[in-house]
């Protein structure tokens, strides 16, 4: 057994605020803030951490974003996700209760979970892999890259642009070069910025910047789940000198082919490869398949722990190729995002025949509302959209941090500092800090994200926080 | 679910060269009639967003403008 062979998972999201039916329009930065005056309240600040270990801030451009705390499992990290998609749900109907006082009764805050506004600004959902450090930058701009770019088959969340064209993904149009150290300036769609949040002489972050924001659990879980599995080949061979056997699968241009299989609902698109030949998507998925397929068969012991929901996964992929392979929508439909929208919208033109593309992406803009949306809630509700969690487990998630990694700590840490009378109090991912009055201020550090056992340091911290 | 599906072959065993002309042409046989049978399973969730959308969709869209993040 392999214990280094291990990972942390993290999705960051941001979300995008839109207010209608208001008698004048408030300003997007004003609703942000509004949004965010209970969390002031408790924290003193617009950056903060919650009771299940995760960050809940205001981005730059008043994006609300949530950081899932870490988590050793996909389905831990799908968990947190969506309890931040209730937390923004909360905090976007408190401030359209106090929005109307001033902008009138039908006021209404939309919070998108999604990736593009009408003007074609783009924004992020990104994702973070611990990886180990031995595997280099040219391993995985030459054999991540491809199924990063392929994936969006089953990932995308779909959207229609003003000319009324759908593509796959909300993000393709948007990104550049393959590799880069920065976020902001072009787009990469991986990002190697060296903050690990752990020991960096055994890991890296992987940043993970390209996916489209999913509503769907299963989606959400799918993305995680098979990028981890594509990692693992990856770290397991790198680390054992072995053959990936993925070396045929290098771009040639994969800014390039990002788009084209955005624009491919049939996975068919050619894809010029880095060693002349052609592939096209289906293909390239394929091959990963079948090769984390093997890879789990013949190394699955040695890494059982960190592979626990490959069976599940891998089933679910091959299923999910079949049906891109043979059109079908329905079968997609019950879990991928680009393909529910696009089912619904293709029944609603059977209604109407003379559906505009502004209703369209009002539809689209719709299914994304975590404030206010209908489409996706009343596809749950009629069973058209499969979940993997309960509406109770969403709610125990929003106060329950994973109980296996140093979110353990953070949790417990912020629920004790919200109670304790004149607490003044900050946490980072790897560091907490709080003071009370007439007592000597007391920290920690959390420097290793696998471990949830307190050290001294944090004993004194919970001390001092529960009046000991 | 409107429709049931045998569980298939992965695609990834079969030739996509040959699967490219299959999938094209069941795509085209299989689009009226899975559009028609989804509209079914559909209704539904059509019924409620029909009475509960905006009118404006225009409207709607354009007031989602926001620069920023990342």
């Amino acid at each position: 057994m392999d214990i280094t062979l291990r990972r942390i998972f993290g999705i960051e999201t941001e979300y995008g605020i839109s207010v209608t039916g208001a008698d004048r329009d408030p300003d997007p930065g004003t609703v942000a803030m509004i949004m965010f005056r209970p969390v002031v309240a408790a924290s003193r600040s617009t950056n903060t951490y919650t009771r299940n270990g995760s960050r809940l801030y205001l981005d730059v451009g008043s994006h609300p974003e949530y950081a899932t705390a870490e988590a050793r499992r996909p389905i831990d990290a799908v968990r947190l996700d969506a309890a931040g998609e209730r937390t923004m749900h909360r905090l976007a109907l408190h401030a359209q209760e106090l929005l109307r006082e001033q902008y009138g009764p039908r006021t209404t805050v939309h919070l998108y979970k999604n990736n593009e506004d009408s003007a074609g600004h783009s924004f992020g959902c990104h994702e973070n892999y611990l990886v180990r450090r031995d595997i280099s930058l040219q391993l995985l701009g030459a054999q991540l890259i491809p199924f990063l770019v392929t994936r969006q088959l089953y990932t995308g969340a779909g959207t229609w642009s003003a000319d009324g064209q759908f593509q796959l993904s909300q993000r393709a149009d948007f990104l550049d070069d393959a590799i880069s150290a920065s976020t902001t300036r072009s787009r990469p769609m991986i990002n190697t910025r060296d903050e690990p949040h752990a020991d960096s002489d055994m890991y890296r972050r992987l940043h993970v910047i390209l996916g489209d924001s999913n509503r769907s659990q299963i989606a959400t879980w799918m993305k995680l789940t098979t990028t981890h599995l594509v990692l693992c080949m990856l770290e397991y061979c790198t680390h054992h000198g072995l053959d990936t056997g993925l070396a045929g699968m290098e771009l040639a241009d994969p800014g390039k082919a990002i788009k084209t299989v955005s624009h491919d609902m049939h996975g068919t698109a050619v894809l010029d490869m880095a060693d002349g030949t052609r592939k096209c998507a289906l293909e390239i998925q394929g091959t990963y398949l079948r090769l984390a397929d093997r890879f789990v068969r013949e190394h699955g012991d040695e890494i059982a722990l960190n592979i626990a929901d490959a069976p599940e996964c891998l089933e679910l992929w091959g299923k999910a190729l079949d049906a891109v392979h043979f059109s079908d929508i329905s079968e997609l439909a019950t879990w991928v995002d680009w393909a529910a929208k696009y089912r619904f919208v293709q029944s609603m033109r059977l209604r109407h025949p003379d559906l505009t593309t502004a209703r369209i992406r009002q539809f689209d803009l719709d299914y994304h509302d975590v404030a206010n949306g209908h489409i996706f809630d009343s596809l749950v509700a009629h069973g058209q959209m499969h979940t993997m969690l309960t509406d109770a487990e969403v709610e125990a998630a929003d106060v329950t941090p994973p109980a296996d990694t140093r979110a353990a700590l953070r949790g417990a840490f912020v629920a004790a500092a919200q109670g304790a009378p004149g607490c003044t109090w900050s946490a980072d991912w790897t560091h907490v800090s709080a003071s009370v009055p007439d007592a000597k201020p007391r920290e920690a550090e959390l420097l290793d994200p696998f471990d949830s056992q307190p050290s001294e340091d944090y004993r004194k911290v919970m001390e001092l926080l529960q009046g000991e | 679910m409107p429709q049931e599906h045998m569980p298939l072959q992965h695609s990834s065993q079969q030739s996509v060269q040959q699967g490219k002309a299959q999938a094209a042409e069941s795509a085209e046989a299989e689009r009226s009639s899975q559009y028609e049978d989804a509209a079914q399973g559909l209704d539904s969730v059509l019924d409620d967003i029909e009475s509960v959308l905006e009118n404006n969709a225009e409207d709607y869209v354009n007031h989602f403008v926001q620069k920023g993040g990342e």
